[in-house]
């Protein structure tokens, strides 16, 4: 039976802190880095990397907040964002000139006047010498005359306004070994290769000579944690957190170094190789793997030696989700509005089957949704595998959780990632050990590196956009944010009104996801070949399978396993406006090709008659109905296999249909579509119907959903429900919602997750948020406080189908 | 026969989980002996199609006003000036003038976002069997099925124990909600093809029951007793209406009879009134005639947890929906 117990008084303390903190910036991590390169231009590759890295160790200061018993941040203010400026640093220096950053209506932060002044002196160093620069000086020629597509996002300036991001280390390595035994095979291989670089012998022996530093920088930085430990017990006046301190500095001074011995010990590995990890390589979508694997086995033996009691054990692991939930990192304004609410997507994994195919389920899988219930937090996100013997209590524990916390945890369908994974190349026993990153994207849990989110922020690939480029001869038909008509930028396909039977539209279709899919591809490895000189990741590398072996980092391929991901969105939009075409131009010939053509150029206007007639007559994805559901196959077929057939330079890609919140974003700069949409309206989301155009209830929809060949998208899908809560008020209720899910699955459906609240309540939040403070809803791939939500990614959410009874 | 069978359907509710076991689809047939006044689908009540309008979804002649034209009897007008409910524009919905509307449907063509609609739909028994059955994995899955539910389904006997059977055959779990006022030779045609009977119970009183719902209860009362003698398995559904039923008198009264029916009764079923219909009337009637649907603040949480006592005193299972 799910039950929340009261949390601890310190652990209540510091979650109200959490929630009346505002975020700000930090200046710490960015004056050691700017230092650091100025200083050392001599440095290349992944040694300035490993250099820069146990620098910033042995000067980042140390912090120990009142009441916290697990330790370590990369900034001086709580909550505050540390800043990255090696990946890019443009555009903060523009919105930071610009005064906007504390103002905004999403994500604000506040800037001391005197660091703004300290980095508008020093910043403009970073402007050619962040990756971003770097990748916009490699931009292949013919590029120029294929962007501004709205197809793929990469523009040809300030590309790269995100790290890489979105991985998971093999943290039992960093448990179970520690980083002294690393460190010492590291050294090993490079005594091995002394004075004896023959062939790549030069590149691995420096990458191993990178790990020996990295390794160093854990240790140092754990060291200086457990000396701060002791100075403050040696002040304390409380005799039982003087005690505290004293084994929280016994504990750092042996963890990093050595094996981890107690439950407390894996915790705080954990999180500091977390801090590590964000110190080195920017905190995106970096995720923590399969926490109740890893914890589990710590858990058990110290409650049987009785090390440990399950209220301290809870109480510790709570400490923990404050800790990630403090971790802030600005994004730039724009990809804000694509991942509104301070999310960072440190995503952890429960549950599923073992490498063996045993249920893995432990005490800890439990203790995590206890957490995230009783604490009422969006982050960490959460995602729960099931299976066939997923137990029934966990089952239960997830559904009470995701009441209380909308989307906390998403429900990810071994039956249908486990075969994804094999088809990319993973054996079983990965495959079955496999988590989540960031938001939804499944990866081997610390052998693979997938590169789930592409180069970040231009993963996305709009195929809505395509369907307008192919029925527009290959132009967008948006104009530019200069107010100009957008340049030739794909093949010219011909217009709607020139093609004269419904193949050629498809054609066209299949002509403009394929160009720009190439293009996308294209790009992304220019990307990677650039990215992998300047920007490796010695030490997440240290403990990624394949790496040490290898003598290779995961940029250059070091990984045991190996993909890159993609993600499609708007598949609710081109299913629905190929169906839209076909029923209304070529099948019933209700409406001419000219006349529709014309309607989506002049945005509707005068036609609110034809758009009604196509939003309540004409078929529509997501009411089990073939003939608007085969388009969603359709298209995501194209998409998917031109996607899952290009190869980068470690290997395939990997497509996956998910949004993110770009569906908001993507969707203001995207004209208007044949299913009705205006110019400027969100895009459906994720693999979902259009918003509102599924109107048979959920058995459809998800009927209408699992047509598409989910298993082709092993970078992850993602389908929003909206339930009222009234569905789920009884036992039967949450009965029926648990086989609504396990028909969905069994129908091939790869993961879905709920926001259990209704409309009512949410028009109420956004009228008095002073009383919804802690109102946390599903936006995509993560979670938020739906307070802290820019209006139209409020409305977006208030706008998914209810389904109610 | 079933081929040319075919009865008037006038909604299907998939994922329905309020009408028996699991996730269900509950179909619903048009035409009701019984006029109960807290009736929440008056268009259920007759047997012929009618036109519905609904205010949310007109868009008003400002902006549409296709359906005017089209109506062969001019049944159709401009309205009074009302603030839209969605979009809170000031607008002049359309009226129907039911007076003379005889229900063609002629406009329903030209209302895009389905305002006008005619309810009540001819199915034949493979056609809604083969509407029924697409979501045959969610029932598979959960323990689901089929509901029949009405107006008073075994009033269009032959469609309802032809389709109930069709559902057997195709292995689908069956459940029937019935008002219990019919002939008990349809209950004897339709029980072998009825998993679950979910069996409405309003009074045990004849003369209040004639008064308030048009109809005495003594068939009621009596089918229900040859149903249980017979193999039936019975859902009590009693509405909790105020000033009618939810006494505890009348509640007791209500589980004795309950208890008298021994095993076959499953379990009781609360359904406490709301006002959710009163709404609904004015999609069929005149909006401004008003005075057809009961209006009565609906019972508190605590009434009905007193009445659900009651009957668990009787040593009934009982929950309330």
């Amino acid at each position: 039976m799910y039950e929340l117990s009261p949390v601890a008084d310190r652990v209540a303390r510091i979650r109200e802190k959490y929630r009346t903190s505002r975020p700000g910036i930090c200046i710490a991590r960015y004056k050691i880095v700017t230092d650091f390169y100025k200083e050392n231009p001599q440095l290349e590759g992944v040694l300035k990397r490993a250099e820069n890295f146990r620098n910033l160790c042995e000067n980042i200061p140390v912090v120990i907040n009142p009441d916290e018993v697990i330790v370590g941040t990369q900034v001086t203010k709580y909550r505050a964002s540390a800043l990255y400026p090696e990946m890019s640093f443009g555009w903060f220096l523009d919105e930071l000139k610009s005064g906007s950053i504390p103002l905004r209506d999403t994500d604000p932060y506040d800037v001391d006047p005197e660091d703004a002044e300290y980095l508008l002196e020093t910043g403009d160093f970073w402007r050619k010498e962040c990756l971003s620069a770097k990748v916009d000086a490699h931009i292949p020629l013919g590029y120029f005359d294929a962007a501004g597509s709205g197809v793929t996002y990469f523009g040809t300036e300030g590309t790269c306004s995100f790290p890489v991001g979105h991985f998971t280390a093999n943290f039992e390595k960093a448990l179970h070994k520690g980083f002294a035994a690393i460190r010492a095979d590291a050294q090993d291989r490079m005594e091995a290769l002394e004075g004896r670089l023959f062939g790549d012998g030069a590149a691995r022996y420096t990458f191993y000579r990178a790990v020996t530093v990295v390794c160093d920088g854990m240790i140092i930085l754990a060291q200086r944690y457990a000396a701060e430990c002791a100075w403050l017990a040696s002040m304390e006046g409380n005799p039982a957190r003087k005690r505290e301190l004293e084994e929280m500095s016994e504990c750092l001074n042996r963890i990093m170094s050595n094996p981890c011995r107690t439950f407390h010990d894996a915790i705080q590995c954990m999180y500091l190789y977390q801090i590590g990890l964000c110190l080195d390589a920017q905190q995106h979508g970096i995720s923590f793997g399969r926490v109740d694997q890893y914890l589990g086995g710590f858990y058990d033996a110290d409650i049987a030696a009785g090390r440990v009691t399950h209220e301290r054990a809870q109480e510790l692991l709570d400490l923990f989700y404050l800790k990630v939930a403090e971790m802030n990192k600005i994004w730039p304004y724009i990809a804000t509005l694509s991942g509104p609410g301070y999310t960072s997507g440190q995503l952890m994994t429960i549950g599923g089957v073992t490498p063996g195919g045993e249920d893995a389920t432990n005490a800890v899988s439990y203790m995590m949704l206890q957490s995230a219930g009783r604490l009422v937090l969006h982050d960490p996100p959460q995602s729960l595998r099931i299976h066939k013997g997923t137990p029934p209590e966990l089952w239960d524990a997830a559904i009470e959780t995701t009441k209380i916390a909308g989307g906390v945890p998403t429900f990810e369908n071994d039956d249908v990632i486990i075969p994804a994974l094999q088809a990319r190349g993973l054996p079983l026993e990965s495959a079955r050990n496999y988590c989540l990153i960031g938001c939804v994207e499944p990866q081997g849990c610390g052998d693979e590196w997938a590169c789930p989110g592409g180069t970040g922020s231009e993963a996305f690939f709009n195929l809505l956009n395509a369907f307008l480029l192919a029925i527009n001869n290959g132009r967008n038909p948006m104009p530019g944010f200069d107010g100009k008509p957008a340049p030739q930028a794909g093949p010219q396909t011909g217009y709607l009104y020139e093609m004269e039977t419904f193949d050629e539209v498809l054609a066209a279709v299949k002509t403009q996801i394929e160009y720009f899919a190439n293009w996308h591809v294209s790009l992304v490895n220019m990307w990677e070949y650039v990215a992998s000189e300047h920007m490796q990741l010695p030490l997440l590398s240290a403990t990624v399978d394949g790496c040490m072996e290898s003598g290779k980092d995961v940029m250059k391929g070091g990984a045991k396993y190996n993909s890159t991901g993609n993600a499609g969105i708007a598949i609710g939009n081109i299913a629905d406006s190929l169906a839209v075409v076909k029923h209304l131009v070529y099948d019933t010939r209700q409406v001419s090709a000219r006349e529709l053509y014309d309607a989506i150029m002049g945005d509707w206007e005068g036609k609110e008659d034809l758009r009604q007639m196509i939003l309540g007559q004409a078929p529509h994805y997501g009411n089990d109905d073939a003939y608007a559901d085969e388009f969603a196959r359709w298209a995501s077929d194209v998409y998917g296999d031109a996607i899952n057939s290009a190869t980068g330079p470690r290997g395939r890609y990997a497509a996956g249909l998910y949004p993110v919140t770009a569906h908001v974003l993507y969707g203001m700069i995207t004209a208007a579509s044949p299913d009705g949409r205006k110019a400027g309206e969100p895009l459906s989301d994720g693999i979902s119907p259009v918003q509102q155009m599924d109107k048979l209830g959920p058995t459809a929809t998800l009927k209408s959903v699992a047509v598409i060949d989910q298993e082709k998208f092993s970078n992850g899908t993602l389908l929003n429900m909206r339930f009222h809560p009234t569905a789920l008020s009884s036992e039967s209720g949450k009965e029926k919602l648990i086989a609504l899910i396990r028909t969905y699955f069994a129908m091939g459906g790869m993961e879905t997750q709920f926001n259990i609240v209704s409309a009512d309540t949410l028009r109420k939040a956004q009228e008095r948020p002073e009383d919804y403070r802690d109102l946390v809803v599903r936006i995509a791939g993560f979670s938020a406080y739906f307070v802290e939500l820019y209006k139209a990614s409020q409305e977006d959410i208030i706008h998914r189908t209810e389904l109610s009874f | 026969m079933t081929e040319t069978l075919t009865g008037k359907v006038y909604d299907i509710q998939g994922f329905s989980i309020q009408d028996g076991p699991g996730i269900r689809t509950t179909v619903f047939l048009k035409g009701c002996p019984l006029r109960c006044p807290w009736c929440h689908s008056p268009e259920s009540q007759l047997f012929q199609a009618q036109l519905s309008w609904m205010a949310m979804r007109c868009l008003g002649v400002e902006k549409c006003g296709n359906c005017i034209p089209l109506c062969p009897k001019q049944a159709i007008s401009p309205g009074k000036a009302v603030q839209h409910a969605v979009t809170g524009e000031d607008v002049r919905h359309v009226r129907v003038d039911r007076a003379l509307c005889d229900n063609c449907g002629a406009c329903t063509a030209g209302c895009h976002p389905k305002a006008l609609a005619i309810c009540g739909t001819d199915y034949t028994v493979e056609e809604l069997v083969g509407r029924v059955s697409k979501d045959k994995p969610f029932y598979d899955h959960s323990g689901g099925g089929v509901t029949l539910s009405g107006g008073e389904p075994l009033c269009q006997p032959d469609f309802a124990v032809a389709f109930l059977g069709r559902l057997k055959e195709c292995g689908i779990h069956t459940a029937l909600d019935t008002t219990g006022y019919v002939p008990y030779e349809v209950f004897e045609r339709a029980l072998p093809h009825t998993d679950l009977f979910l069996y409405d119970l309003k009074h045990m009183k004849s003369d209040d029951h004639r008064i308030v719902t048009g109809v005495p209860n003594e068939l009621i009362l009596e089918n229900a007793r040859k149903l249980s003698r017979d193999g039936g398995r019975l859902q009590i559904r009693v509405p909790v209406i105020p000033h009618f039923n939810d006494s505890p008198e009348a509640i007791e009264a209500t589980g004795a009879f309950c208890k008298s029916l021994g095993d076959a009764v499953e379990m009781v079923q609360l359904l406490p009134y709301h006002n959710l219909g009163v709404m609904k009337y004015q999609r069929i009637y005149d909006p401004e005639a008003g005075g057809k649907a009961l209006e009565a603040a609906p019972p508190t949480e605590g009434e009905v947890a007193a009445l659900k006592a009651i009957l668990e005193g009787q040593g009934l299972p009982v929950t309330v929906h």
